[in-house]
C-alpha cells in the first residue's frame, strides 16, 4: 500500500539548540563583547542568565559552541533524510537572530564551493546522505527500484514568492491540488542525479537571495528560504508498481528580530513591517496550535503567512520537523536570545492533531 | 537663539521625513539608508537642545499627577523637548533592530518625564513612550513588563481626559514654529489614536496573558474606535470583527456574534465593488483588488457558517436525550422559558456591545435583525438557521473552490456537512431524515476517496470518520422505519441488502480509517496517540456492532461476521487492559465491549454446532 502514517514518535516537533562562538574582527557591532549570557548545561539544558534569576531551557539537544557540523548533521537531519528515502516527509528549520549562526549550521562558511569542506553544514551533508542511501537502496533491491529527484528554491520576501531558480520570473502563487497536495505554481524544478549537482542548484538560487546590511550585522537574510528537495520512488515488485513520493524542505529563516513587525501598525511603516510577516505568523499559528481550544468549531479570517501554508504539513501535520534554533552568547544579544528561546519552546508543543468530528452519544443503543 | 531653533525645527522636519517617507525608497541591501540618517539629526537636535541652559529647578518629583515642574513651565517644557527626542531615537534604534539601544533611549525619555506633572504639553508623549516601551518588551515575551508600561499609558490617558481633556499638544509641535501649530481638531485625533493604539496593543497583551475575556473587551474598544475616529481600512476593519465574532461564538454568546459578524457585513461592503474578470485581466492592480475583495468576503462569509453551525450544534446538544434523539418536553420547557424572557425583554432591552458609526449604524442593526440569534428549537426555527448558513456556503464555496484551495472547501464542505446533520435533529420524518444524510455521503465520499492519503492524511481521517458515521446513521434509520412495518426476521430482501449495503460502507469507512493509523508496512500501532484514542477504539468498537448486525442467511458468512466483531470487541478489551489510561476514554464502550466479548464466544459455538449438524 502507499498509504502512509506518521509513526508514533514523530508527531512533535524536535528542537536543537545551537549556541554558536563569539566573533572577533568580523564587523559585527557584538564583537568585542566577552560577557555571556548563558551557558550550556547539560546536552539538553541552558541556563539563560536572566535577572533577577537564570533561567533553565530544555530541547532535545543543545549544542554548545564546540560542537562540529557533522555531529550537528548526525542529530538533527539523518534521521530525518533516512525517513525521507522511505517516503516521510521531512523538514528542517533553521530559526534565529541574523548573525547566530543559521546560514553556518545549514550551509557551511559562506563563499563555500568546495562542498567537501570540513565545515560544510547540514543541506551539504543531506545530499550526500540523501544520495547514498539513494544508491545503496537501488543496489539492494536489485535495480528493481528506481528514484527520481528533482529541486526547487523559493524564497518568500514580503508575503511574495520569488523562484530563486529564475529571477526573470515574476512572483508565484500557492495552490492546492487535490492528487498533488500543496505547490508553488510555475516553480522551477531541476532534475538532479547526485549530491554535486544538488548542491550546484542550490549555490545558484542562494545567490539570488535578498540579502541586505545594517549595522547590526553584516549580513542578514531579509526572506526566507525554502529549498525542497522531492524524492519519487518506484517499485516494481511482480507487476505492480509501487510510488512513494516525499519531500525534504530545507527552510532558512529571515532573521528573527524582526519580529517586532508584530505590534506595528497603520501605514507608519508598511514597507518595513511587511518584510517579516511570515516570521510574525509562524509564531502566532504556533500560538493557535498550542492553545486549547473548547471544541468549538469556529474561522479564523487570516489566511496563513505564505510561509506557513507552505509547511503546513512540517508543523502538526504528516512530517517529521526539526527546529535548529541558532543563538549568539554574547550578553548584547540577551534579548533576542530569550526570543528565540522562548520561540523554540512554543514549537516544543506542537503536536501531531487529528481532530475527529464524534459523535458521542447516540449510536451506542 | 531665533535662528539656532529655526535650523533645530528644520533638522527635525528633515528626520520625520527621512524617516517617514524617505526610508520606504530606501534600496533592499541598504534598508537603512534613511533611518540611518535621520539618527544623526536627532542626535545633533539633542546636543543643540543640551547646550540651552537649564532652567531653574524647585519642587519634588512625585506621582505623574501630583508634585513636579508643571508641564508647561519652562524646566517642563525643556524636559518634554528632550524626552521628545529621546523617544524619537528610541524608535529610530528599534526600526533599525537595535533594541537594546532603543530601550536605552526610551527609558531616557521616562526619566526625564518622571520630573515632570502632566498636562497637556506632554500628556502625548506619557502615552507614546509607554507604547513604544511595551511594544519592545511584548517582542521579547515579557509580557507582564509590557502590561506594566501599557496600563499605566490607559490610566495617564483616562486621568487626564477626565481632569483636563483639552486638546493635547502633539510632539511633532515641540520642534514647530508657531505658524505651523496644528488645529485643535488634529491635536485630538493624533492624541485619541495614539490611546486606540495602546487599546490594541493592551488587547495582545492580555491575549498572551490568557485573559481572553479581557482582550476581547480591548478588541472591541480597538474597534469602536477605529470607526468613530473613522481610521480604518474597511477590509481589514471587517475581517478584524468577524474575527472577534468567532470569539464569541466559541463562549456561546451568539447575539455578539451576531452584532460583529453583521458589522463586518456591513463595513466590508464599504470597500467597493468587486471589479470585474474582464477589468482584472485589463490592469494588475484591479486584478489584486479582486482577488483581495473576493477572498475576504469569503472568509466573511465562513465565519458566518460558523456562526449558523454552532447555533445548530448547541441547540442540539440542549435538547437531545440519552439517546440522541429530540426530547420534547425539554422541547417544551424550553419553548416556555424563552416565551417568559421575551416579555421580560420588552421592558428592558438587553445591552449588548455595539458598533457602528452614524453612518452605519442602521444598515448593521438591519442586517443584525434579518438573522436568528435564539438557539433553534424546532425544524422550522432550525430550518432558518441552516438556510442562513446554506446562503454562506454558496457564497464562500465561489472563491474557495477545490481545484486550488483543496483544504478550504473541504473544510467547507464538512460544515455543509454537520450543518444538514444538525437540521437532521430536527426532522421528525425519518424518511426526510436519511435523504439528508444522504446528501452528506454525496458531497464527502467523492472527494475523500480522490485525496492524495498523504499530503492530506488529516483530513482524510476526519472525512473517513464522518461516512462511517453517517453511514451507520442512515443504517439505524433505515432499520427503525423496517421494523415499524415489520419484525427483522420478516425484511423484505430488498430492505435487507439496503441495509447490508448501509452496514457494510460503515464499516468499510472506519476500517479505512483504522488502516490510516498504521505503520506504511500495516502493522497496527502498539501505542494510541492521545489525539486517536478515543476515535481509534471506538471505530473498533463500532465495526465490531457493525458485524455482528450484517443480515446474512448463509451459516459460513455468519460465522466470519461474527469472528470478525468478536475480534474486534477482543481488542478494545486488551488494549484497555494493557493500556489503563484509556480506559476513561471509553468507558461506555469498554463495559459493552466485555460483556459482547463473553457473549459472542457462545454464539458462535451455537451457530457452530448448527452447522455441524447439518453436515
Amino acid at each position: 500500500s502507499s498509504q502512509l502514517a506518521p509513526s508514533s514518535d514523530s508527531n512533535s516537533i524536535k528542537v536543537f539548540v545551537r549556541v554558536r562562538p563569539l566573533t572577533q574582527g568580523s564587523g559585527l557591532t557584538t564583537d568585542g563583547d566577552q560577557n555571556l549570557c548563558l551557558t550550556v548545561t547539560s546536552p539538553n539544558t541552558i541556563r539563560l542568565l536572566s535577572k533577577p534569576e537564570p533561567r533553565t531551557f530544555t530541547y532535545d539537544h543543545v549544542a554548545d559552541m564546540d560542537t562540529s557540523q557533522d555531529s550537528v548533521f548526525s542529530s538533527v537531519a539523518k534521521n530525518i533524510v533516512e525517513s525521507c528515502v522511505n517516503g516521510y516527509n521531512g523538514t528542517i528549520f533553521a530559526y534565529g537572530q541574523t548573525g547566530s549562526g543559521k546560514t553556518f549550521t545549514m550551509l557551511g562558511p559562506s563563499e563555500l564551493d568546495n562542498f567537501t569542506d570540513e565545515l560544510r553544514g547540514v543541506i551539504p551533508r543531506s545530499f550526500e546522505y540523501i544520495f547514498f542511501l539513494i544508491n545503496r537502496e537501488v543496489e539492494r533491491s536489485g535495480q528493481s527500484k528506481s528514484f527520481l529527484c528533482k529541486c526547487s528554491f523559493i524564497e518568500i520576501y514580503n508575503e511574495q514568492i520569488y523562484d530563486l531558480l529564475d529571477t526573470a520570473s515574476a512572483s508565484l502563487f500557492l495552490r492546492e491540488n487535490i492528487k498533488k497536495g500543496l505547490f508553488v505554481e510555475g516553480a522551477v524544478e531541476k532534475f538532479v542525479n547526485s549530491a554535486a549537482e544538488a548542491y550546484m542548484v542550490l549555490s545558484t538560487g542562494w545567490r539570488n537571495r535578498r540579502v541586505a546590511s545594517t549595522s547590526m550585522n553584516r549580513e542578514s537574510s531579509r526572506s526566507h528560504a525554502v529549498f525542497t528537495m522531492t524524492l519519487e520512488s518506484k517499485e516494481s515488485i511482480n507487476e505492480v508498481v509501487n510510488i512513494r513520493m516525499s519531500q525534504l524542505n530545507l527552510v532558512d529563516l529571515a532573521g528573527s528580530e524582526r519580529q517586532k513587525d508584530t505590534h506595528t501598525e497603520g501605514s507608519r511603516l508598511k514597507e518595513a513591517s511587511s518584510i517579516n510577516r511570515s516570521l510574525m505568523c509562524l509564531g502566532q499559528v504556533i500560538m493557535a496550535l498550542v492553545d486549547v481550544s473548547n471544541g468549538k468549531n469556529r474561522h479564523i479570517c487570516y489566511r496563513d503567512s505564505k510561509l506557513t501554508f507552505l509547511l503546513r504539513d512540517s508543523l502538526g501535520g504528516n512530517a517529521k520537523t526539526y527546529i535548529i534554533a541558532n543563538v549568539h552568547p554574547g550578553s548584547k544579544c540577551f534579548g533576542e536570545t530569550l526570543s528565540t528561546l522562548h520561540f523554540a519552546q512554543r514549537a516544543k508543543l506542537i503536536k501531531n492533531k487529528a481532530i475527529i468530528n464524534e459523535d458521542t452519544q447516540g449510536n451506542v443503543k | 537663539m531665533d535662528d539656532e531653533w529655526r535650523a533645530i525645527c528644520d533638522k527635525f522636519t528633515n528626520a520625520q521625513n527621512l524617516t517617514d517617507v524617505e526610508s520606504r525608497k530606501d534600496p533592499d541591501n541598504d534598508p537603512f539608508r534613511s533611518k540611518y540618517k535621520a539618527r544623526e539629526l536627532l542626535r545633533e537636535i539633542y546636543c543643540s537642545l543640551k547646550n540651552f541652559e537649564e532652567p531653574p529647578v524647585d519642587g519634588q518629583r512625585e506621582d505623574v499627577f501630583g508634585q513636579g515642574f508643571s508641564g508647561d513651565s519652562p524646566a517642563g517644557l525643556r524636559a518634554a523637548k528632550l524626552g521628545a527626542v529621546e523617544y524619537y531615537l528610541g524608535v529610530n534604534h528599534v526600526d533599525t533592530e537595535e533594541l537594546s539601544a532603543g530601550q536605552e533611549h526610551l527609558m531616557n525619555c521616562m526619566k526625564l518625564l518622571e520630573r515632570c506633572r502632566v498636562s497637556s504639553e506632554n500628556v502625548s508623549l506619557f502615552i507614546h513612550v509607554r507604547n513604544q516601551l511595551g511594544i519592545l518588551w511584548a517582542g521579547r515575551d515579557e509580557t507582564e513588563t509590557a502590561q506594566g508600561f501599557l496600563e499605566t499609558a490607559e490610566s495617564i490617558y483616562q486621568r487626564y481626559m477626565k481632569e483636563d481633556g483639552s486638546p493635547p499638544t502633539d510632539m511633532t509641535e515641540y520642534f514647530t514654529t508657531e505658524e505651523k501649530l496644528l488645529t485643535h481638531q488634529e491635536r485630538t485625533k493624533r492624541f485619541e489614536l495614539a490611546y486606540t493604539h495602546t487599546m490594541y496593543y493592551l488587547a495582545q497583551v492580555y491575549k498572551n496573558l490568557g485573559e481572553t475575556e479581557r482582550a476581547a473587551t480591548y478588541c472591541h474598544s480597538t474597534l469602536q474606535r477605529q470607526l468613530q475616529l473613522n481610521q480604518f481600512s474597511p477590509m481589514e476593519w471587517a475581517l478584524n470583527a468577524a474575527t472577534l465574532s468567532q470569539y464569541y461564538i466559541t463562549k456561546g454568546r451568539y447575539m455578539e456574534g451576531r452584532h460583529c459578524l453583521a458589522a463586518a457585513t456591513v463595513i466590508s461592503g464599504l470597500a467597493g465593488e468587486v471589479p470585474s474578470e474582464a477589468a482584472a485581466q485589463e490592469s494588475e492592480t484591479e486584478c489584486e483588488r479582486r482577488e483581495q475583495l473576493r477572498q475576504k468576503r469569503a472568509e466573511i462569509a465562513r465565519c458566518w457558517i460558523k456562526y449558523g453551525l454552532n447555533l445548530l450544534q448547541d441547540a442540539k446538544k440542549l435538547l437531545e436525550d440519552n439517546i440522541g434523539e429530540l426530547d420534547s418536553d425539554r422541547q417544551e420547557e424550553l419553548k416556555r422559558a424563552r416565551r417568559r424572557e421575551e416579555e421580560e425583554e420588552e421592558k428592558g432591552r438587553k445591552s449588548a456591545l455595539l458598533f457602528g458609526s452614524e453612518d452605519t449604524f442602521d444598515s448593521i442593526a438591519s442586517l443584525e435583525e434579518k438573522v436568528p440569534c435564539l438557539l433553534p428549537l424546532d425544524f422550522t426555527e432550525a430550518r432558518a438557521v441552516f438556510l442562513v448558513g446554506q446562503t454562506y456556503v454558496t457564497q464562500a464555496k465561489e472563491y474557495f473552490q477545490m481545484d486550488g484551495y483543496v483544504t478550504d472547501h473541504i473544510e467547507i464542505l464538512q460544515d455543509h456537512s454537520s450543518m444538514f446533520r444538525g437540521l437532521a435533529f430536527f426532522e421528525e420524518d425519518l424518511e426526510r431524515r436519511c435523504k439528508m444524510h444522504k446528501r452528506r455521503v454525496d458531497m464527502l465520499e467523492p472527494v475523500c476517496n480522490d485525496l492524495n492519503s498523504q499530503y492530506y492524511l488529516m483530513i482524510r481521517r476526519q472525512m473517513m470518520f464522518e461516512l462511517a458515521e453517517t453511514y451507520n446513521e442512515m443504517m439505524d434509520l433505515k432499520l427503525t422505519l423496517a421494523n415499524r412495518q415489520a419484525d427483522t426476521e420478516s425484511l423484505d430482501n430488498h430492505t435487507i441488502k439496503k441495509f447490508n449495503s448501509l452496514c457494510s460502507a460503515s464499516a468499510k469507512y472506519f476500517q479505512m480509517f483504522l488502516d490510516s493509523l498504521c505503520s506504511p508496512e500495516g502493522k497496527s500501532p502498539e501505542h494510541l496517540e492521545e489525539e486517536v484514542l478515543r476515535p481509534a477504539l471506538v471505530a473498533r468498537f463500532r465495526v465490531a456492532r457493525l458485524h455482528s448486525q450484517l443480515i446474512s442467511s448463509v451459516p459460513t458468512m455468519q460465522l466470519d461476521n461474527l469472528n470478525r466483531s468478536l475480534e474486534n470487541y477482543k481488542y478494545v478489551v486488551e488494549y484497555c487492559d494493557a493500556h489503563p489510561e484509556a480506559v476513561a476514554a471509553v468507558e461506555t464502550e469498554l463495559e459493552l465491549s466485555r460483556e459482547m466479548a463473553g457473549l459472542l464466544p457462545l454464539k458462535i459455538n451455537r451457530l457452530k454446532a448448527r452447522m455441524a449438524e447439518n453436515n
